[in-house]
Parts: C-alpha cells; structure tokens; sequence
C-alpha cells in the first residue's frame, strides 16, 4: 500500500491538471493572437469564460434526450480521472497501482463516445458533421496512439506511467533512436486528439473547419463550461504525457520539499513552452483539407512502425 | 461427482421435455411458456452444473450400446464446462426475452415447431461441448448445424431468407467436411475416434498429420466461428434469422467453432512446446487479424443494424483468434506466464462478446418487435419512446467499442498487453510480425468505438428518420429482463474482473491466480517494476468519486441555474425536419472514402429535369451508391461459376434416354469387377 503523503501528492497532482489547463488553453489563445499583431484577451480568460458560463441559464434542445444532458457530466468524470494517473512533478503517482496508459487512452474514448452520441442526439446537421469528422480522425489516431505507446512502453518496459516516466527520468538525454520517431508521432497525435491546425480550427464556427466545436453546438451554461473544461483538460493531459515521457528533465523521485518545487517549477516551464510552440505553428500553418488528415495520420503511424523496427533491430 | 453426473441428465431432459412440449402443444395461451420455461430451468441448471464441474472435478460418463462400434462418452472437464457456462447464462437470458418475442409470430406461424428446434439447438451445443467422442461429436455438430438452419428459415416465405439459410447450410457443411477430416487423420492414426485416445498417443503423430488436424480443424471449425474469408454466411444467416435465433447463433453458437480450435490445439493435436508450432500462431494472428479488421471496417458502412452486428462478430472472433494465436506462440516457445496471459485475454473476450453480442442482437429484436424495420436510415428517436431497450443497448454498445469500466475494455487491454510482450519472444522475425500486427488490432478497436457510436445513434437519437412510422412503444417486461440480465453481466464482469479472471483460470488450471476482488491485475517486469497495473473496481470507485466531485464543485460555484426547453438551433432559416437530419450514410462516409480501395463504391446519380434542353433545371436527383463485397466478388463468385460450369458438363450425360442409363450401369459393372479382380491379385 502507498503511504498517505504519496496519495496527497498524487491528488495534488490532479487537482492541479484540472486548475491549471484553461490556464494552458489562455496561453496558447493569447501567443496566436500576438503572433497575428492582435492584443488578444488576458491569459486568465479561460476562467472568467467558465465562470461565467457556469453561472448562466441553459437552453436545451427539444430534440434531445438524457444522452445529451449527462454528456458533460461523464465527459468530466473520465476525463478528470485520467488526470489521476498522470505524472506531473513527482515522477511514482500511487494511482500507478489502480491503472495505466492504456487505460487513460479508454477512458479518452468513452469521453469521445459520448461527446459524439451529444453531437448526433439534438438533431442538428451541425452536430452531425462534427461527429462524422470527429468519427473518421478518432478511428485512425486511436491506432496511431497506440503504435506510439508500444515503441514506448516496450523501451522504458512498461504501459504504467510511474514506471515509464521514472524509467524516462533516469536515462541519459535521448538514450533510444526509436524515441525520436515515437516522438513524432505523439506530436501529430496530439496535435489531432485536442483538434487543432491542421486538424481542425478552435478559433472559429465555421462548419468547414469544425470538428470538435460543431458537436458541442448546442451546448450553453453549466455544460458548456464542463465540455470546453474537459476539453482544455485532455490537453493538458496530453501536453504533459509528451513533456514528461520525452523531455523528463526536473522532475522529482523523492518526496522533499526542494525536488518538489522544482519539479513543479519545471512542468510550469515545459509545458508553457509546449503551449507556446504549438500555437506559434498553429499560426504558421492552414487547415487541410478533411480527406487529407489520413495522411498526416498515416505520417504518424508510420513513423511509430519505425520506431518499432528501431527497437526490435 | 455423482450430484454432477444426475445434474447434468435433468438439463439433458429438461431440454428434451421441452422440445417434446414444442412439438405436442398447439398455438395458444399456454405455448410460449409451454417452450420456454423449461428451456429457462434447463439453462439454470447448465450453468449450476458447469460451476459445479469447474469447483469439483471433470465428469465423464460413458453410455454403453447406444451403437454397435460408438460408445456415447460424456467428459466434461474445464474447458467444457467453461463453454457450457457461457451457453447457460447467454441462453437463460435469450429464452426469458423468446417469451415475449416470439409472440409476433404467433398469429403467423406455428410457435411449436420453433420451440422444438430452440430446445434441441441448445442441448445440441451442449452435446458438442460435452463429448469425448469423434463420431458423437460430428453428430451433434450436425445436430446443432441443421437446428440452426431451420431456426434462420423460420421466416421461410420470404425468397431472400431460404437463399440466405442456403448459403449458410453450404458453408457449414464445409466445415464440417474438414473437422472430420481432421478426426479421420486422428482415427487413422489411433484406430479410435474417442477423444481420450486423440489425447494420449497425439504426441507421438507424425509431425506432417499434426500438422495437417490442425489446418483441417482450423478451417473446419474456423467456418462456424466466421473468420474471413469463410465468414460470408454470417452476414447472410444472422439478419434473416429471428433475433433471438441470431442472439443465440452470434452468442454462442460460433464460439463452438473457437471450443473446436481449443480442444483440438491445447488438447490433442499434439501440440508440443517447442518452435515447430510457432507458425500455428501465426497462422491464427495473420486471420485474426484479417478478420478483425475486414469485420469491423464493413460493420461501419452497413445500414441493416443485424447485419451490422453480424459483421461485428466477425471482427470479435478475429480479436479472440489473433489471443489464441499469441497463446500458442508463447507456449511454443516455453513463455508459460505470457501464453496463460494471452489465453485469459482470449477466452475472457470470448464470454464478453456472449454476453454483449446477445444483448445487442436482443436490442436490435427489440427494435425489430416494435417498429418492424432494421433500417438505421429509417430508425431514430427511439430513445423518448423506448427508454429501457435503449439504456441497456448503450450499454452493450458501450462495452463492445471496448471502453472502461465495461467488459470489452478490459479483455482488450489484456490482449493488448499480451501483444506488448511479444517483446520477450526470442525470434526477431515472430516480434516484429506480432508487432506490426497489433495496427490492425488497434485500428479495430478505433473502428469498433465508431461503428458503434453510428449504430447507436442512427437507431435511438435524434429524430425518427421514417416519417410514416407506426406509433412506437416499449417492448414487454421480459424481454428487457432478459436484455437486463446480459447487460448486468457486461457491467458486473468490467467493473469485477476479479469474476472472469478467477472463472478462467480455475477452469482452465491455470498457475496464476488472483486472490481479491479488490487486487489489481498486475504484471510485472523482469526487474520486479511493474508492467502495467489495472484495478477495474477502483476506476469505477473513482470514476463516480470525480463525478460527484465535480456537481458539488460547479453547483457550489454557479449556484442554482434554471434550464430553457426551445428548438434545435437553426441558423435562423426555419424548422429543421427528418430530412435534414445526418443519416447512417452520411456518417460513415469519410470513413468509407478513406477506405475506398475496399469498398469500391460506386455512385449512380439520376437526374429529372423540368426541360430535357436546360441541364440547369433540376426537378429531382437521386443518388444510388453501393459498395462491393469483395470476397464474395473476387472469391467466391468464380468457384460458384466454375463449378456451375463443372456440373454443367457432366449433365450432359444425362440424356433422358433408357438405353444410355443401361449402358452406364453395364459400364460401371465392367470397371468395378475389374477393380475387385485386380486388387484380389
């Protein structure tokens, strides 16, 4: 059994994916609109969104059905269990112990299963749109992730996170040429799962370039704020899977104050960085064409296939 | 012991008295149960017996004279009664929902006829599973085939039904050719066709006739169970059959055909451990994975919900056949833990898939009883009218797309993680094909969640596509018992993988054992680090735990808000109607283009239009697209034609005339006294 401080800590860790990812989401909206000469909101506008939303009255279609109104609620209850198991600043969560990498990626699916029942259940053709799109990229960067994972789960010798990312943490700077392929591939996956350029487009609502944001149409008030929370949480969360599996440079194995600060220090930096980077190729670069992504994809899954070659040659 | 041996002849009897009750009774109050209650006892009573075997010991009784040469020998030990647990619980289920499902055939069709062959159809699986014997069990195949045949003609009036029955007779007649093959090689060797015999001098068979039981079975067996390319009954046989037919075929019947590879791999084809037999499994992966991938990738575009479930067994026995494949490379290389590891993952999927894929088939029954169509592009909105039939379908819909905290997840995690230790194979070339093998696995699972999330919309959201629809309302209270039933086992074996895990490895003797409902499954590394760790009851304990969390966060922060009931946002322009709507079609369609080179769709697209000379006024348009069954096309077209123009040769001796037929039969008398001559001498 994992003693109590570990357990706080892993709680911790959490709560403070959950607090900080509309933080990420604000950072990344602000450098697009600096890099397009905008000033662009505060940082913090993320939360004054949620906060007001949550304090709003919703409309709910007449078409829908309980589908459509428990979406938000299981779309947040699987995404913010998977942040239980993710590493942040302290390298052994003791929620290693009740499930691993695969297991986030399903509980990434059933939230995605649901988010596209909501899309078809108000009858909408917009929320149909979103769904059909959101359909043919999930079924081919569902096994593009999971090549990925394989190349890295079979080099750090094991899918649980605590072991990979204290494996990750204790070789030497990019020890395995497999990672570097691997690493690609996360990069265009999770460029894909959170929907953005060449993917899909966040900043606006028009249904050519909607994915994600055409399903979660007719959505207002409290639900809203939970789908575009989750939303920004499985970023975050995928932000800090690729920060901590490639780059695990400070993050703590003990459990003391100072190791513990600088972990959390690092992940700060890391994953702000991340943020920024994406959003500055997110303005360098046009939304493809929809029947062009499988390429892209199939770019990713290529490249974990040759990673796996790497490791078994 | 003895308490087994009197057990298992009630449920002998019970089925039988209920086939018997089926055949006496005539349309009336009392026929429905008259069937089906004691098909119900008897299932109870198969699945108290098959625990009873699986906690004591095997049972094997020999019934002596039944014929001069065959002994009728019962041996149920594990693995049997393992399969018989999966056809009680999946049949006690399908007979509660049968009460009230076949009622829409009572003013049409006699009820009794059906219950006969529901009675015998069950026991006949049972047979099969419980006998020890080459002949006896060729019997009860048999038995079990044509029940099963008649079951999917039961709607015989319609042309397209008897087709279809037709060509599932042929294709299992196939297979049933080639199990005995493989029997006949093991008779040949043994000069026995007891399976005890099979069992004991096995190891010793040339290497070449092992060898070629096990291709014979495996394509034998393969046939029922649906792997592709013989899998194209499927597609044919389940949308035409009654739905619980269908239910039960999917269920279980075609896990008879993986019962068959089990027993004739593991038990007596002489399977030794050692590097020979690799390519046994990668026989199995390379068609399992085929099958998974073809399956899943057809069931996405099929607009027949049933056919759409058909080909989603397709794609579930090639997940189980690509674990069976893992098994029996780890074994043959003497990586014991890896190849229990991968044997748990197949056959846990294996009594996942009974129950999802029973509840399914019984949900779509459901939707068949109420609206009389299996057209997703006419369904829809079926969740308002039918609020049970559509909670208990998502939740089989949920555990088929293989997502936590229900069943499918966590048997494909386990398969997930048995490819994952391919790693430990000493063979460079056996690692790198098992990994590439896992793109097509992992491209089934993202295939299956879509597949799945279109089945379940098209049918139950939105709004009813099929304006002419009658008034729709919920099926009778047993037949949600019965879809109830299954659905609690898809929840109970997810969240409790403590049951299934400890379920299968008691029956199968399996070394390794959990000891805890609450233990992770854990698996470990060389250096004692872990692996990869799963604790399904505590996910789910989390899971609700967030969730509660997270109502009382956003309550406490947003206070009490009120809700608007107003229309689905229009842009402005005006009601939306039905045919506006996204159809099962349009849905699927990025992913049938992206898959184009299998499909081949082809679009036909009409024009009317107001002046023949002015293009530009349409009156109406119309598109037809179809897709192309490629192995029926490329495959099995030719064999059709060409043996067609076989047959159509050799009919030309038939000449009608007195004297030619004499002059053959004088013919066929001179050659076969030269034949006798000749080897007298």
């Amino acid at each position: 059994m994992p003693s109590s401080p570990e357990i706080i800590l892993g709680i911790i860790q959490a709560l403070i994916l959950m607090a900080l990812s509309p933080l990420v989401t604000g950072i990344m909206r602000k450098t697009k609109a600096r890099t397009q000469k905008r000033v662009g909101f505060s940082i913090f506008q993320p939360y004054y969104d949620m906060i007001k939303l949550v304090r709003k009255d919703e409309v709910v279609s007449d078409q829908s059905s309980w589908i459509f109104r428990c979406t938000p609620w299981v779309n947040f209850a699987t995404i913010g269990t998977a942040t239980f198991f993710i590493p942040v600043f302290l390298s052994h969560s003791p929620f290693g112990l009740v499930g691993d990498l695969i297991l986030v990626i399903g509980l990434f699916g059933l939230a995605r299963f649901f988010t596209m029942l909501a899309g078809l259940d108000v009858s909408s053709t917009f929320g149909g749109i979103g769904s059909s799109r959101e359909m043919m990229t999930s079924a081919l960067l569902e096994p593009a992730l999971f090549l990925a994972i394989f190349v890295v789960a079979l080099t750090y010798g094991g899918t649980n996170l605590s072991t990979l990312v204290e494996a990750a943490s204790n070789s030497p700077l990019l020890p395995h040429p497999q990672l570097i392929f691997a690493a690609i591939a996360m990069f265009v996956i999770i460029l894909g799962e959170t929907g953005r350029l060449p993917f899909g487009n966040h900043a606006t609502h028009l249904e050519l370039t909607m994915m994600h944001e055409a399903m979660v149409l007719e959505y207002s008030g409290k639900s809203l704020a939970l789908m575009d929370w989750s939303q920004s949480i499985k970023q975050i969360i995928l932000f800090t899977l690729i920060a901590n599996i490639f780059v695990p440079w400070g993050i703590s194995s003990s459990i003391s104050a100072v190791p513990l600060g600088l972990g959390l220090l690092a992940f700060m930096i890391k994953i702000s960085i991340f943020a920024v980077s994406i959003a500055f190729l997110e303005s360098s670069i046009a939304k493809w064409r929809l029947f062009r992504i499988p390429d892209l994809i199939s770019v990713a899954i290529a490249s974990s296939l040759i990673g796996l070659v790497l490791y078994y040659l | 012991m003895i308490e087994n041996l009197i057990l298992f002849q009630i449920v002998i009897s019970l089925f039988l008295g209920g086939a018997l009750l089926g055949l006496v009774s005539r349309n009336g109050r009392f026929a429905r149960p008259m069937i089906f209650i004691p098909s119900m006892m008897g299932s109870v009573l198969t699945v108290l017996f098959s625990i009873g075997v699986i906690m004591t010991k095997s049972l094997s009784w020999t019934v002596p004279n039944m014929l001069p040469f065959f002994k009728l020998e019962i041996f149920v030990d594990g693995i049997s009664a393992f399969f018989m647990l999966m056809i009680g619980l999946v049949s006690f289920a399908i007979s509660l929902y049968s009460l009230g499902y076949t009622k829409e055939y009572e003013s049409k069709k006699r009820i009794s006829v059906f219950g006969f062959l529901f009675n015998v159809f069950i026991l006949s699986m049972i047979l099969v599973a419980g006998s020890n014997n080459g002949f006896f069990f060729l019997m009860f195949w048999e038995l079990m085939s044509l029940t099963s045949f008649f079951l999917v003609i039961y709607d015989h009036d319609k042309e397209e039904n008897v087709k279809s029955g037709i060509t599932y007779l042929v294709m299992t007649h196939f297979g049933t050719a080639l199990i005995f093959v493989s029997f006949l090689l093991g008779y040949l060797q043994t000069g026995s066709f007891g399976f005890d015999s099979f069992r004991t001098s096995s190891p010793s068979f040339p290497l070449l006739v092992k060898n070629l039981m096990f291709v014979s079975a495996f394509v034998g067996f393969g046939t029922k169970a649906g792997i592709v390319p013989l899998h194209t009954w499927l597609p044919k046989a389940h949308p035409v059959a009654p739905s619980n037919v269908s239910a039960l075929m999917s269920a279980v019947m075609i896990k008879m055909g993986i019962y068959g590879i089990i027993r004739t791999v593991f038990d007596f084809a002489g399977f030794g451990a050692s590097p020979d037999y690799s390519w046994w499994g990668v026989l199995l992966i390379i068609a399992g994975s085929a099958s998974a991938l073809i399956g899943i990738l057809y069931a996405v575009i099929e607009r027949d919900i049933k056919r759409a479930l058909a080909f989603s067994s397709i794609e579930n026995i090639g997940i189980i056949i690509i674990g069976l494949g893992l098994s029996i490379i780890f074994a043959s290389y003497h990586l014991t833990a890896l190849s229990v590891l991968a044997l748990v993952a197949s056959m846990y999927h294996t009594i996942n898939h009974a129950f999802f894929k029973g509840l399914l088939f019984m949900g779509a029954g459901s939707v068949v009883y109420a609206t009389g169509t299996k057209d997703m592009e006419k369904l829809g909105g079926l969740v308002k009218k039918m609020p049970w039939t559509s909670l208990l379908f998502l939740v089989g819909a949920v555990s088929i797309a293989g997502l936590p905290p229900f069943n499918g997840f966590v048997s494909e995690w386990l398969g997930l993680q048995a490819i994952l230790s391919s790693s430990q194979i000493p063979s460079t070339v056996l690692q790198l094909s098992i990994a590439f093998a896992s793109l097509p696995f992992a491209l089934t699972i993202g295939l299956a969640a879509a597949a799945f999330v279109r089945l379940f919309a098209m049918t139950f959201l939105s709004k009813t596509r099929d304006i002419h629809m009658p008034h729709i309302q919920e099926v009778p209270r047993n037949m949600i018992a019965g879809m109830a039933i299954l659905a609690s086992a898809c929840i109970l074996f997810g969240i409790v993988p403590f049951l299934g895990i400890s379920l299968l490895s008691t029956a199968f003797h399996l070394p390794s054992q959990p000891s805890s409902p609450f233990d992770a499954i854990a698996l470990k590394n060389n250096d004692s680090t872990s692996f990869a760790n799963l604790s399904m009851p505590l996910v789910a304990i989390m899971l609700s735990a967030v969730a509660l969390a997270v109502f009382g966060f956003i309550r406490i922060l947003g206070g009490k808000t009120s809700k608007t009931i107003y229309g689905t946002w229009d842009c402005g322009f005006g009601k939306l109607n039905e045919r506006m709507e996204y159809t099962a079609a349009s849905l699927s369609h990025p992913i049938r283009v992206i898959f184009k080179s299998l499909f081949k769709p082809h679009n036909v697209i009409s024009k009317e239009l107001f002046v023949q000379t002015n293009p530009y006024m349409v009156k109406s348009i119309k598109l037809h697209s179809t897709t192309k069954n490629i192995f029926e096309e490329n495959l099995y077209n030719p064999i059709i034609s060409s043996t067609l123009f076989v047959l159509d040769k050799i009919r030309k001796i038939q000449t009608g005339k007195i004297n030619s037929y004499l002059l053959y039969i004088m013919l066929t008398i001179i050659l076969l006294l030269i034949f006798v001559r000749s080897s007298h001498a």
